[in-house]
């Protein structure tokens, strides 16, 4: 690809402090990484590998020790502003949803649209009944998030992301905490998301979506990315002994 | 399982109604107060020269204990509520910043805090301000609307004082109880609402704040009745509130016990139906 990468990660290091040199955890260790526009790069690996706190750096959930994350020719870095403009336009999925729990659906969504894009009331409610109908529900947006199975919870969690209107979607283990009917119904609002081309980062255990809707294989271990390879390749003859053993455990 | 000793139960509810008789009978015959219940309705209204009904000197002192318990909790949820955000910010100024008040108001008693405040922001700062003089030279309306909020224009600057220490003291409080809420709320609703960049003043507005009130309602509520409770130290220094009322009142009738039992009784109403009206409010929320 020739064009500019939306998300361009360089030498990038993170350290969790111990109370002694011992206890110290090496999160993410130089990792080097351009996602260009429309891409969906699934972030694969054991736990404990960094997958969830490289994610986590590049919407500034986590402050990083040194290196640069550029988003969408937006530095991330002490600026405040900065990393503003940055989460408006990165959207993130948790793995617990982290709905509101005092507000309904509708305000779920709409808060931020609101607050942050400053639409009108009109807009608003617009932007939330079309996102509803692409997760599929429809008839809950009087509930509250506790009235809501778990699968429905993220879903409305994705459409509050999406209503941002959002250049890059951040997955962090979404379907993790879900059982399998319900894993489906969020892996296919996913899988859709990607088709319409919405430029992907997911972080996942999900073999299955990462064959069918990635589009880029970053395999972690220890902090670093051991291979960086297209998704058939990846799974038909992976190049590292470390992958080849994980590929073995998780298929 | 054991079997319940009604036996028991009876004798030993046998013997302290038995005490009790003995008691009642043992003061009687060696206490002699002659109790003069019927001086006290004149104290909460009077009938003025022209025949109309007028509170008196214990509804006066009511009311103040009302307004001053009022706008000081007020002060103090607004007080409390900036210093516990302060208090659990990552910013080690904040956390100082903080920490430094609740510590400071926390542990000085607030008889000598109410000292402080009142030759200090009463005599000094209140002065210079030019607060006295702006609240005796307001129109007769503007007068009424200040005696009707907070005191008579002529002791207004006491009132503040009054009601400084009050806010600054239960402040501290509120403080550390805020911080409580805000510690039990999931670290998952202040990322997910920093993943959608909102801001931090509206973070807390929309998003953490509605969760941590209603989960802080019931140790609110025991905090504005010690407010209540509390605010009858000011009389120390002549705020006309209820207790003070009721130690002129004692020092001109001499009637000691009908007065305090009927002060005791009025602080009770007070605080009772404050409770009542919280209860109340929770049942009301909406659930989710």
């Amino acid at each position: 690809m020739t064009s500019k990468p939306i998300i361009s990660i360089t030498d990038l290091n993170k350290t969790f402090p111990g109370s002694n040199k011992d206890l110290e955890v090496i999160a993410v260790k130089d990792v080097t990484v351009d996602i260009y526009q429309g891409e969906v790069v699934v972030v694969i690996g054991p736990s404990g590998a960094g997958k969830s706190t490289l994610l986590r750096c590049l919407n500034g959930l986590e402050d990083f020790d040194s290196g640069s994350i550029i988003i969408d020719n937006i530095p991330l870095n002490h600026h405040h502003k900065n990393r503003l403009e940055i989460r408006k336009e990165v959207g993130m999925v948790f793995q617990s949803f982290n709905l509101f729990p005092h507000m309904t659906v509708r305000e779920n969504i709409s808060l931020a649209v609101r607050r942050v894009r400053k639409k009108s009331l009109a807009e608003c409610e617009t932007i939330t009944v079309d996102l509803l109908e692409k997760v599929g529900i429809t008839d809950k947006i009087d509930s509250y998030p506790s009235q809501l199975s778990g699968g429905q919870q993220q879903r409305v969690a994705i459409a509050r992301s999406l209503a941002m209107n959002p250049k890059v979607m951040l997955f962090d283990e979404a379907t993790s905490a879900l059982d399998p009917v319900m894993i489906s119904e969020v892996l296919d609002v996913m899988k859709n998301l990607a088709k319409d081309g919405m430029t992907m980062v997911v972080v996942t255990h999900e073999m299955g979506f990462a064959r069918e809707a990635g589009s880029r294989i970053l395999f972690m271990d220890n902090g670093e990315i051991v291979e960086d390879r297209k998704v058939e390749d990846f799974f038909l003859d992976p190049n590292e002994d470390r992958s080849k053993a994980f590929l073995s455990k998780v298929i | 399982m054991k079997k319940h000793n009604y036996l028991l139960d009876g004798i030993i509810l046998l013997i302290l109604i038995l005490a009790g008789i003995l008691g009642f009978i043992r003061i009687k015959t060696g206490f002699s107060y002659s109790w003069s219940w019927g001086a006290i309705p004149q104290f909460f209204f009077r009938i003025d020269e022209l025949g109309h009904l007028k509170s008196n000197l214990l509804m006066l002192g009511f009311y103040t204990t009302i307004k001053l318990s009022f706008w000081s909790s007020l002060a103090a949820i607004i007080i409390g509520t900036f210093m516990g955000i302060l208090r659990t910010r990552k910013n080690l100024f904040s956390r100082l910043t903080g920490r430094t008040y609740i510590e400071i108001a926390r542990n000085t008693p607030p008889l000598v805090l109410i000292f402080i405040f009142y030759f200090f922001i009463g005599n000094n700062i209140a002065a210079a301000m030019g607060i006295d003089e702006w609240a005796r030279n307001l129109s007769d309306s503007g007068k009424n609307v200040l005696s009707f909020l907070f005191s008579k224009p002529e002791r207004f600057s006491e009132f503040l004082s009054a009601l400084f220490t009050l806010a600054v003291y239960e402040g501290a409080y509120v403080a550390e109880i805020i911080r409580g809420g805000l510690e039990s709320i999931e670290k998952g609703q202040f990322e997910a609402s920093d993943a959608l960049g909102i801001s931090s003043v509206d973070k807390y507005r929309f998003i953490i704040l509605p969760q941590v009130f209603r989960k802080i309602l019931p140790s609110l509520t025991g905090q504005a009745i010690s407010t209540i409770k509390d605010s009858s130290i000011v009389s120390i220094i002549s705020i006309q509130e209820l207790t003070f009322q009721g130690m002129e009142l004692m020092a001109s009738t001499y009637l000691v016990f009908e007065i305090w039992i009927t002060i005791t009784a009025m602080y009770f109403v007070l605080t009772i139906s404050l409770s009542t009206l919280a209860t109340f409010l929770e049942g009301r929320m909406i659930k989710y």
